[in-house]
Formats: structure tokens, sequence, C-alpha cells
């Protein structure tokens, strides 16, 4: 899309800068910002996201509990298996199913392709360019073809994984309440295990290389949110923490977390205690960074800036970490892999409420869904990462700009506003360059 | 041996299936097994940049994909030089287009030496819809065209079933 040029007037000192960003078609999560600065102050900042998940909610009312997992697979196309998974927690929690360790383990691996690719076309496609100037991945290829070259090998690897045990990469379609209709064969496992090693030391580089890249120094107060686990770096399950101590099971979610209409924006903005919050990679490692494997630990101390961290613009590092991990989770859960006897535990559907939720590549993602005696979908909420993400971005954008001087140029103020946009990965950080600038000068 | 491979991209709203039409039809001709090289044909949703890791190794690739340029629906296209397509300024981790992909596959000089792009052009793109007559027509003679010019290419006498 072409921006249309800047408006100005040069009547007296005061400045008005109005950043529109026009509604993105084709895309899964179609979001606009309005910004108007006057006088060096910001007037208004407002985020507009349009939103899908909401249709989805009446959408799944009447289906069957086992339609679920296709269904939600459908609302986002980066990250299908973070919706299969929370959905399949919810709906086990609601009838009382007991999933085996076999299929915890390859929900577990599955995510982690998916946390792979999502990352690695991230940090790539988007991310990356911004902090070397270039105007599109496209253009970055042309001149570091290794890099790009790098980190599609690695999306490529978890696309594969995801197929590995999905079927497919795109929707995949193997979750099923209670565990997988299939299991994948031995010899496929046995060769993605060596696929996965290989995989090693272009992540390790990678992580190197994100470390390497200058960011900001833009530190900002909010409290982290995140899935948090006993045993392991929380990805398919666990409880919801934050640093402020909060600890509690998906069930209670509702009474910590409120959602609220905004008037600029069809989706819902979530609030913790009143103010935004953060999920996503920068959330997550701020508050398991202990269930990190000890080298991975330390090659962030070796490498990395220090955590916890209030930069967003650490976020990119710490994508490439999880991609690091991912891999090297991936490879040591397949490790003593054998098929299961049954990949699935047989399911009782019953007339009950359930909760689930997982880390999504963005971030939390929490399900609910009531169901009658025959399991059929009475009604159903979603809350994905982005909208609870909401007010938070708002914030940041007000105080990175704030930080960054108003005094920049358009064309600088909309490139910085892109780049605090994409730190958090939304849907509507899709485009490569989506800021339509307008500009008042009073 | 050339590897030649055939992929139809789509997706399951309505006419977008346009590609995966054409890649039905191809193997229901049992084309891969008249012609004297190495093929394959493989449909493929949305693969965004994943695109590119079909084409590793790959001499010769034919790429069907719905279009939407304003001619009439069932409007075949034929594109051999991609410096043509202009690729789509939405690159994004959700959804990077085939022209995107093919220009950053250019970029990484990870196109095959041969790039032969048909699209049909759409109408409908309904959600979970079927495609229309119009789509479904012009799928089936593009089949029909791309049989003819490989069997050409490598002069491949028709055979019964074949191009028909």
């Amino acid at each position: 899309m072409a921006d249309p040029p800047p408006r100005a007037s040069a009547h007296g000192q005061g400045r008005t800068v109005q950043i529109d960003v026009p509604a993105l078609a084709r895309v899964e999560g179609e979001g606009a910002l309005r910004l108007r600065i006057r006088d060096g102050e910001i007037e208004e900042l407002a985020l507009r996201i349009y939103e899908p998940p909401r249709l989805f909610e009446k959408a799944l009312e009447g289906r069957s509990y086992e339609e679920v997992p296709d269904m939600v697979a459908r609302i986002c196309g980066i990250c299908p298996v973070a919706y299969q998974i929370s959905a399949v927690n919810a709906l086990e929690n609601a009838f009382g199913v007991e999933v085996d360790p076999w299929v915890q383990t390859m929900r577990r691996v599955l995510y982690c392709g998916e946390w792979i690719e999502s990352h690695c076309l991230h940090i790539h496609l988007l991310a990356a360019p911004d902090y070397f100037g270039y105007e599109s991945a496209i253009a970055m290829s042309r001149e570091h073809p290794e890099v790009v070259r790098r980190g599609l090998r690695l999306q490529g690897l978890g696309n594969d994984l995801i197929r590995l045990l999905g079927g497919r990469s795109v929707h995949p379609v193997s979750v099923r309440v209670g565990g997988f209709h299939r299991a994948p064969e031995t010899a496929d496992v046995v060769a993605m295990r060596r696929r996965l090693q290989d995989a090693l030391s272009d992540s390790e580089a990678l992580v190197r290389w994100t470390a390497a890249i200058a960011v900001p120094s833009d530190r900002q107060n909010f409290v982290s949110v995140a899935l948090r686990h006993d045993q392991e770096y929380p990805i398919h399950q666990g409880y919801i923490g934050a640093d402020d101590g909060l600890a509690v099971g998906p069930e209670d979610f509702e009474r910590q977390f409120s959602e609220h209409q905004l008037v600029h924006s069809t989706a819902l903005a979530s609030q913790y205690r009143g103010a935004g919050y953060l999920v996503g990679p920068l959330a997550r490692l701020n508050l398991n960074r202990e269930r990190l494997p000890a080298p991975l630990q330390g090659l962030i101390g070796e490498v990395g800036p220090s955590f916890p961290s209030s930069n967003m613009f650490n976020s990119m590092f710490v994508r490439a970490i999880e991609v690091h991990f991912a891999i090297a989770e991936a490879n040591r859960l397949l490790e003593h892999y054998a098929p299961p006897r049954a990949p699935a535990v047989g399911v009782t559907p019953c007339a009950s409420i359930g909760y689930g939720c997982s880390e999504a590549p963005r971030g939390l993602l929490w399900h609910r869904y009531r169901t009658d005696a025959q399991g059929r979908i009475l009604a159903a909420r979603i809350v994905p990462p982005t909208s609870q993400n909401q007010a938070r971005i708002e914030e940041d954008l007000r105080l990175s700009l704030l930080s960054f001087g108003l005094e920049h140029s358009d064309e600088d103020l909309r490139l910085h506003c892109e780049k605090v946009i994409r730190n958090y990965d939304p849907c509507i950080s899709c485009a490569t360059h989506f800021l339509r600038l307008t500009t008042e000068r009073l | 041996m050339i590897v030649l491979r055939i992929i139809g991209i789509g997706s399951p709203s309505g006419d977008d299936q346009a590609g995966w039409l054409v890649a039905r039809e191809l193997q229901r001709m049992r084309l891969i097994e008249r012609l004297p090289c190495r093929t394959s044909i493989i449909a493929l949703d949305r693969p965004g940049v994943g695109l590119l890791q079909h084409l590793t190794g790959v001499d010769l690739l034919v790429l069907v994909d719905a279009m939407r340029s304003g001619a009439p629906p069932g409007t075949i296209h034929r594109i051999e030089n991609l410096q043509c397509i202009e690729p789509d300024r939405s690159v994004s981790s959700h959804g990077m287009g085939v022209a995107s992909a093919l220009e950053l596959g250019r970029a990484l000089g990870a196109l095959p030496p041969s790039v032969i792009v048909y699209a049909i052009e759409c109408d409908s793109m309904m959600a979970d819809s079927g495609p229309t007559g119009l789509v479904v027509a012009a799928a089936s003679a593009l089949a029909g065209t791309i049989a003819r010019d490989l069997q050409q290419k490598f002069a491949v006498s028709a055979c019964p079933g074949l191009a028909s």
C-alpha cells in the first residue's frame, strides 16, 4: 500500500503528528493504530484491533467436543498448535480426562515445532530487518543471504516437526481430546532427531547473532504474566504466574484478569489489577529462566542481557533463546521414543465446564468451554495473547515515543512505532510497513 | 535426469482451490508416468515462505495458483518472467504471498533455473465453499495445457488420456 503524502501547514510552533495504521486485509487479526501528537505531547494513542476469535467462540456453540481441535486450529495460521493444545487442555479438564505421559510428551514436542517455526519467521522476516535498516527481509536477503538461509532452515525444521506429530504443518489434524489420532513411526522420529541434533549449531549461532544486535535501551515498568511449572520451562501446560507472586490455576484466570471493550477496537483488552500486562517470550523468560537447562542459562549469561529484563527490545533475543531451547528439548524428549499401544485415552463427555491454557509463541492463550452431557459446546471463551497485550502495547508506544523523541521526523516515528509493535509479534504486526502517516502542523 | 516439480497452491476457500484442482487433474492424468524426467506433483496450502523448502534440487518448477487481476473469472495467465510479478507488501509471519516467497527465493539464489507460473483468475473466495464452475473448467483446461506443454518440451508423443 502506498503512503499518502504528508499533509502539513506551517502556522505556529505547534506540531500535530497523526499516524494511522489502516485496517489490513488478508491477515489474521486486522488492526490499526491512531497517534496524534500536539505541541510535544501525545494527545491521542489508540490501537484498534479487529479480531476474529470472538466469531469463533459463537461458531463453536453446538459443535461436538471432537470437532473443537480442528476448528480452533483455523483461528490462526501461524499458531494452530497453541489453539489446539489450549482447547484439549480445557476439554480434558471439563471431562476429567487424564492423558498419559506419552501424550503429554508428544504434545510438548509438537508445540516445540510451532515455537521454532513461528519465532524463526518473526526474527528473520519481521524483526531483524528493522535493526539493520532494511525495508524488508527480501532486501536483507540480498546482502545477508546466509543469515536468512539459516533462519529458513530452522523454520523449515519447525514445520517438519509439526508435520511429524500433526500430520501436516498448516492446520495440523492429529490432535484430539484424549491424545492424538496417530503416532509417528519410529524411523521418522529417528530421522528427525538427527536433524534436530544437526540444527543445534545453527540455533546457537542464531542466539549469538541476535545477542550482537544493538537494540535501544528502553526500560519500562510492567508486570510479566506467563505459565509456570515446577519442573519444566512452560510450553503446553502449567499454572498462571506473574512476577508479583501470582500463582493460580487456569480456572482462576477470570478472577484475576478482566477484559473490557475499548471504544476504538472490536477486540477486548485485558487488565490485571487495573493495568495492562505483558505476555509472550520476554514475560516467559522473566518468570522461568531458572527452568532452562544449565548450559542455556550459561549461554545467556555469556552473551545476553541480564534477566529479568524490562526492555521489550530484548524480545528478539529471547525468541532466539526459545528456538535453541525448543530444538534441544524436542531432541531430548524424542530420545527414547517408542510408539504407544494407543495414541489416545478414552473420553467420556459430560455436562461440565473446563479451563485450559498453554504458551502460544506470542504468549498465554486461555480457553474455557461449557458442555452438555453429550459433549456439545454450549459456550466458549478464548482469550488470545494479542488482546492481553493490547493495553501494554499502547502504554509501550506512549513511553517509547517519548523516550525516542517526538521531534524525530514523521517517517522515523512511523518506523519506531512499527518496531515497538513488532516486539510483541501481534497479528497486526504482519505487514512489514503498515503505518500510514499523515502530518498536520498547526 | 531433470527434476520437474509441479506445485498447486491453494486454500479451502472457494476458487482459491484452483491450484489444487490443477494438481489433482495432472495426477489423475498420470502425467508423472509419461515424462522422461523425475517428476513430482504436490498441492500446498498457503505455504508462505515454506514454499522455498520445496524448491531444493528442482530444475524446472511449474507453479499454479489463483489470481485476482481484474480479468474475467476463469482466465488463465502464464508468467515466465518473474520480474513481472510484484511482491505484495504484506510480508508477514502469518502469510507471505507466493510472489514475495519467489522474490525471497531469488534474493537467496534458491530458485530453480526454470520457473513457469500459471494463474487462474478466481471469483469467489468464500471460506469453506466450493470452487465456481468457471474455475473448475479453467483448471481442467490448464491441466491439459500444462501436460501438452511438458510433453512438447520433453518431446514425448501424446498418449491417450494424457492431455485430454
